[in-house]
């Protein structure tokens, strides 16, 4: 496939020879989920909309998803959250990781599944 | 006892008149539960609708979606607060955009942007245009031929509405039991308090993947607290609380360890009170902080719902402390999804047709009891 015709969102398993292409940021997740669930592995993101990483000058993630709620209404999806930690070294288990320890801390919330704004 | 799914649960009225049986379990699950609920459950009782300081001057209004009611509740000339579909009664076009609470629109009259029908704030329609008063394109009427609409008769439909202090309440139903019946002591108690001085300082809104009934039995009993908000019962006396039921209410009673500062809070004993208001609604009232938090369980479908919370304080503009506050109901929210989430997981799977109850949770009891009697009306 030439990288014209690559979807914006390209997620594999470094373990296995699966890879994920999509336009809709959460199918990475769903797509960790699953994948994680019957195998255990991380996934690496490879490739995420070009400039999505641009705008955001936050390296903390409370921060990072407080900057991307000006470009999302009602909720970053946790797939743009995950491509923007991707850059600052974070696997897609690491992000979700802490984002589930912030949630649990009443830092973040939900306001509809699967996409996160912060408090 | 414990119904596994090999022995099915028989009809919901012979099922749960023992204190220890549960709602059956296909009156979470069921898909077609759902729907009955909107005509039974959410087209019967009073629900909450939303808070009259956010509405406070004439033409002040917010929208609400209840089941498949999309209602406008609005403050009228006279001061009073009016509920209306949200539906002209033209050719049946919605007609405002939705409005949430926290986000008030304003409007002298409410106008119908199809064909520009016009209702004032009684509902009354006030004009149409020109087209509906002349037959110009219309060979076969005469324009003294035209009727004439008349404003009662073509006014808005007039949804039910009423209050406890500050809090409005709506009722789908054409001929509904009160208010006051529904709320029993619950209004006297909250009217003692002064609620309508505190101004809304916050709302989160979270989905959450479970049915509304599962957060609202998890709401109803404290049997959790101990294992799952190890932060929060550190300074609580959990033996010491109490837990009242009502007709159509119940409250959880946490006795505070002595050291929460008694200036605090806004009402005077020295305890956190939470009400549970069947079908959808709590008030919460902290024993730590001087302000009061409403929570709407809102179903968005049989598998998720929608929690909408909200903080009221004497000043809206959030002190450090207050959003610390929020902070920490915002950390108990989330360990509370948690577990509804994993149990509503494991009741999707079928396999229990029947859950059993614990002797400390008969408010849960009479949460299903209500829904048992919603279904069989
Ligand atoms: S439908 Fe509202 S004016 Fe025609
Ligand atoms: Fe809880």
């Amino acid at each position: 496939m030439s990288s014209q015709d690559q979807e914006p969102y390209v997620a594999a398993c470094p373990n296995c020879d699966v890879t994920r292409q999509t336009d809709d940021p959460n199918e990475v997740i769903n797509f960790y989920r699953r994948h994680y669930r019957v195998t255990g592995h991380d996934i690496e993101i490879e490739h995420a909309e070009p400039d999505l990483d641009n705008a955001v000058t936050a390296n903390d993630l409370k921060d990072v998803i407080r900057e991307l709620e000006g470009q999302h209404r009602n909720g970053v999806p946790m797939g743009v959250i995950a491509a923007v930690m991707k850059e600052r070294g974070l696997s897609v288990k690491q992000t979700l990781d802490e984002i589930h320890e912030l949630r649990m801390g009443g830092g973040l919330y939900e306001p509809q599944d699967d996409h996160l704004a912060a408090f | 006892m414990t119904q596994w799914d090999d022995s099915k649960a028989q009809a919901v009225s012979s099922d749960i008149t023992d204190e220890s049986n549960a709602l059956p379990a296909r009156y979470f699950t069921g898909q077609d539960i759902f729907e009955m609920e909107k005509e039974t459950v959410f087209g019967q009782y009073w629900v909450y609708a939303g808070h009259a300081n956010c509405i406070k001057e004439a033409g002040e209004y917010f929208t609400r979606t209840i089941g498949e009611r999309q209602l406008i509740i609005v403050r009228g000339h006279d001061g009073n607060i009016k509920a209306f579909d949200n539906v002209c009664a033209h050719r049946g076009s919605k007609m405002v955009t939705d409005t949430p609470m926290t986000d008030s629109g304003n409007a002298r009259r409410i106008k119908c942007p199809y064909h520009l029908w016009t209702y004032d704030l009684e509902g009354d329609l006030k004009s149409t245009p020109k087209s509906f008063e002349e037959a110009s394109l219309n060979p076969d009427l005469e324009d003294e031929e035209v009727q004439e609409f008349d404003s009662k008769e073509n006014a808005l439909n007039d949804v039910h509405v009423d209050s406890i202090g500050p809090l409005i309440f709506v009722n789908l139903s054409a001929d509904p039991m009160s208010l006051d019946e529904q709320a029993g002591v619950m209004k006297d108690r909250l009217e003692a308090l002064p609620l309508g001085e505190y101004e809304h300082a916050s709302r989160i809104v979270s989905e959450v993947e479970c049915n509304w009934k599962v957060f609202s039995s998890n709401y109803s009993e404290c049997d959790h607290c101990q294992a799952n908000h190890q932060d929060w019962i550190k300074g609580i006396s959990l033996n010491e609380s109490e837990l009242e039921v009502n007709d159509y209410h119940w409250v959880l009673h946490y006795t505070h360890d002595e050291d929460v500062d008694d200036e605090l809070r806004i009402h005077d004993e020295h305890e956190a009170q939470f009400h549970y208001f069947w079908p959808n609604f709590t008030v919460n009232m902290y024993g730590t902080a001087d302000g009061y938090g409403t929570y709407i369980i809102d179903p968005i479908d049989t598998n998720r719902f929608q929690l909408i919370a909200d903080y009221y304080f004497e000043d809206p503009e959030l002190s450090e402390e207050e959003e610390a506050f929020i902070r920490t109901s915002r950390q108990l929210q989330e360990e509370d999804f948690e577990l509804v989430e994993r149990q509503w997981e494991g009741l999707k799977t079928g396999a229990l047709s029947q859950a059993q109850l614990g002797p400390n949770e008969h408010t849960v009891h009479r949460f299903h009891q209500l829904a048992q009697q919603a279904y069989n009306s």
